[in-house]
């Protein structure tokens, strides 16, 4: 792991605030890892806030609800902040926000089946940046979790929407915190914060002084890149070593996100459904940089337009997440989804990319204890079958290589391109 | 909507860092030990690698405009620390021609034939070195390059006689300065000092020095009773400027400590067979020779997963023993004064492997 520049004080002490909403929302049916959901509604049918519009398939799915009220004008591809077309219910929003008569919850009567049922009828995925189903994941299946690990290390960049939420809705989170460990029944749940946010103590010191919370401490870590990635966090919290495509779960863990269950206390005490999120926007081009809480399926766009910002890409990088592992947004019309943490705006950048001197910087950044440089030299050389040697498929593209390179050479070009080269040789190998 | 056709890949941030800042480092922590040595023989060696750079300039302007298709590789500046640190090795009255001679093939078979800068297995200022022995050895060979009297400037700078008289005050008098052996090698203190510098500011790991210094004081110890001669400045030329240098030596922390000790080993073998002046320049070709191995044995152990620590340590053996065994050939070769076939043999692999890979243009 490696020590990376913070720029966080932008927007560090700003208070969760609206963007006002936008007059058209894309809703992709693919906003978590699996299958699309599939459809409910009708164009032209006019819906509620908080309707559910599109139903989770069987396989690893989520559910999918309008943010606002309004008539469906087309459910047709559109594209995603990469440019990947998926088909997206497209939702006129008529400014009445009128909405679905929400049921009362009696929270502390429910079962930890009627809990994962209101997590799963909510559509929540994690929020992280991995969108995997959350009630797929506290699903245990007999399982047993020792440790539940929550993470509030945000250790991109720039992104402060996790340490607004955990300063602004503190008693949302521990109480949700709780509700989820209904289910997980954990021995002692971490919560995790990052030693540049240590302020947050002072926040949370009257919560873990009550009983009821008292199975809940909190680990301040360093301030290192990637901290916040799953294996990195267990390791620092636990001290295991887990490889990567080992499930935590199956180790008695359990990671989430903190606006992952601030979504679950959303849905099971307010009965709202995932509708909306808390993001960052910020970078060196924007206008009004702040933590956010915005519609999901809100167009980029509709940010540089309260940004009062051009809606073009020529002068500016969009990045949708955040700058190390966030998407280049090639589309602006693409819409904010539920895993998208931050909308940032760089300058446009032509980057001269130099042959590798093998400094080693990235060997000794890598929080894999990968050999970048060598994956680099192969991809660059065709040698792909010799990428397996090297386990490129342990990498978790945290481009830590990449930003530290004084090189600047393709690193992360060469790791995604090159999996997609190795995995379709190994299958066809097989 | 806005389309933007080429792909783009994280991450949209940056380290402020480049390869000209790594070679203005390597430049800074140079400095002092050039400036000292004019206070040895005034303008003589400030002239050899005043004509050290502009030929390895003009050669890498031209070589690498032509071959590499690149007009902008001076920017770098790696041609100049190259031709700084071969003048280095060289001795003060070295005949113009000749420097100019070293300095350009260092460029062009050091680095530019290999593809470029970072693409070149061995470390570029030794084989320009190497190239100089082996068409000038008359020159290369001869004392009048070392010494002439009309140019010495000062004999000693006492500049810690303030301690008062005595061992300590004379022995920090001599690693401050001594002017004697190869351009660099006049200010043991001024290069412990750069290579300091460069260990602050992370061009260089304290793996490779440590693991060369220990190895080879070790077995200097081991050895005392041989009467071994060797320049402690040389050592630390080599030890600091040449070894670590980026692109030749290994790039992982555990290769790096190996790779370090190999060098110790090779020259600790070579001096103990009688190579009195050649030992540091071998020994790191030789084992800028083995850094895929070394790479390849001491990769780090990945995330999660386990080690085969009975394969690495065969794996560490073997190489070890290659290594071993290729250093008593060079030897051999040595004492026989045949080492000019492995230039030549090197001039046509280096032209061969350019002429035949596609992906070196």
């Amino acid at each position: 792991m490696m020590h990376i520049f913070s720029m966080k004080s932008k927007t560090k002490q700003m208070s969760i605030s609206d963007i006002p909403d936008a007059p058209v929302l894309y809703l992709p049916l693919l906003q978590h890892i699996g299958q699309a959901a599939k459809p409910i509604v009708e164009v032209g049918e006019y819906v509620l806030k908080y309707q559910l519009i599109a139903e989770e398939t069987r396989n690893l799915s989520a559910n999918i609800h309008a943010p606002v009220s309004g008539t469906i004008k087309a459910i047709e591809l559109h594209p995603l902040a990469d440019g990947t077309l998926v088909e997206t219910i497209v939702l006129q929003n008529d400014f009445r926000n009128e909405e679905i008569t929400r049921p009362a919850i009696e929270v502390d009567n429910l079962t930890s089946d009627e809990i994962l049922a209101i997590i799963k009828g909510a559509g929540i995925v994690g929020e992280g940046g991995a969108q995997f189903p959350t009630f797929v994941k506290y699903n245990l299946l007999g399982k047993k979790i020792d440790t539940f690990i929550v993470n509030g290390t945000e250790c991109e960049p720039y992104l402060t929407a996790d340490y607004a939420l955990m300063r602004d809705k503190t008693e949302e989170l521990f109480r949700g915190i709780l509700l989820i460990n209904k289910v997980l029944q954990a021995r002692e749940i971490v919560l995790s914060i990052e030693k540049q946010n240590k302020e947050l103590l002072d926040i949370f010191s009257p919560f873990l002084s009550q009983s009821e919370y008292k199975n809940i401490r909190v680990a301040i870590l360093p301030n290192q890149y990637p901290q916040g990635g799953e294996l990195q966090l267990i390791k620092s919290v636990t001290g295991k070593e887990l490889a990567r495509g080992v499930l935590p779960k199956d180790e008695g863990l359990m990671v989430s996100n903190v606006g992952t269950i601030h979504a679950v206390y959303n849905a099971l005490v307010e009965s709202k459904p995932l509708t909306e999120r808390i993001i960052t926007v910020s970078g060196e081009q924007s206008k009004k940089s702040g933590n956010y809480q915005v519609k999901i399926g809100t167009p980029i766009s509709h940010v540089l337009e309260y940004q009062n910002l051009t809606n073009t890409l020529d002068d500016k990088q969009l990045v949708l997440g955040g700058p190390m592992m966030g998407k280049n947004v090639v589309e602006t019309s693409a819409p904010i989804i539920k895993g998208s943490s931050g909308v940032l705006f760089f300058k446009k950048k032509e980057i001269k990319r130099n042959n590798c001197i093998s400094c080693g910087y990235c060997v000794d950044v890598c929080p894999m204890k990968l050999m970048p440089l060598v994956f680099a030299e192969n991809y660059r050389t065709g040698k792909i079958a010799s990428l397996e040697k090297y386990s490129l498929n342990s990498c978790i593209e945290c481009a830590a290589c990449e930003y530290i390179c004084p090189s600047d050479v393709p690193l992360m070009e060469s790791i995604k391109e090159g999996k997609i080269k190795l995995n379709a040789l190994l299958t066809h190998a097989n | 909507m806005q389309t933007d056709s080429k792909t783009i890949y994280t991450p949209f941030v940056r380290a402020k860092d480049s390869v000209w800042e790594v070679m203005s480092d390597v430049l800074l922590a140079l400095i002092p030990c050039a400036v000292i040595s004019y206070f040895a023989y005034g303008e003589a060696p400030l002239f050899v690698m005043f004509v050290a750079v502009i030929s390895a300039m003009v050669g890498e302007f031209i070589f690498a405009g032509i071959f590499l298709k690149k007009w902008n590789t001076l920017l770098d500046g790696s041609a100049i620390v190259t031709a700084i640190l071969l003048a280095f090795t060289l001795a003060p009255f070295t005949p113009w021609y000749v420097v100019a001679f070293g300095s350009a093939m260092a460029v062009i078979f050091g680095k530019i034939l290999w593809g470029g800068l970072g693409r070149n297995m061995f470390n570029p200022a030794l084989v320009g070195r190497e190239f100089m022995t082996v068409f000038f050895p008359l020159v290369m060979t001869s004392r009048t390059i070392w010494y002439n009297k009309d140019y010495v400037n000062f004999q000693d700078l006492n500049i810690f006689n303030f301690l008062g008289n005595g061992g300590f005050t004379e022995y920090m008098n001599s690693i401050f300065f001594k002017p004697s052996g190869a351009i660099g090698e006049y200010s043991v203190l001024l290069l412990v000092l750069g290579g300091l510098y460069l260990l602050l500011r992370r061009r260089i790991s304290w793996h490779i020095p440590f693991g060369l210094l220990v190895t080879f004081f070790i077995l200097l110890q081991i050895f005392a009773f041989k009467d071994i001669k060797f320049s402690l400045g040389g050592i630390l030329l080599g030890t600091l400027f040449m070894a670590t240098d980026m692109p030749s030596s290994a790039s992982t922390k555990m290769g790096k400590l190996y790779y370090g000790a190999m060098i110790g080993l090779v020259a600790m073998l070579c001096l103990l067979n009688d190579v009195k002046y050649e030992y540091m320049s071998y020994s790191i070709l030789l084992v800028n020779g083995f850094v895929i191995p070394i790479n390849w044995v001491f990769k780090p152990k990945v995330w999660g997963e386990n080690i085969n620590l009975k394969e690495r340590v065969g794996a560490g053996v073997l190489l070890t023993i290659g290594i071993v065994a290729t250093t008593y050939a060079l030897v051999y070769l040595h004492h026989f004064d045949l080492v000019r076939y492995l230039i030549f043999a090197y001039i046509l692999i280096v032209i061969g492997r350019f002429s035949f890979s596609k992906q070196l243009h």
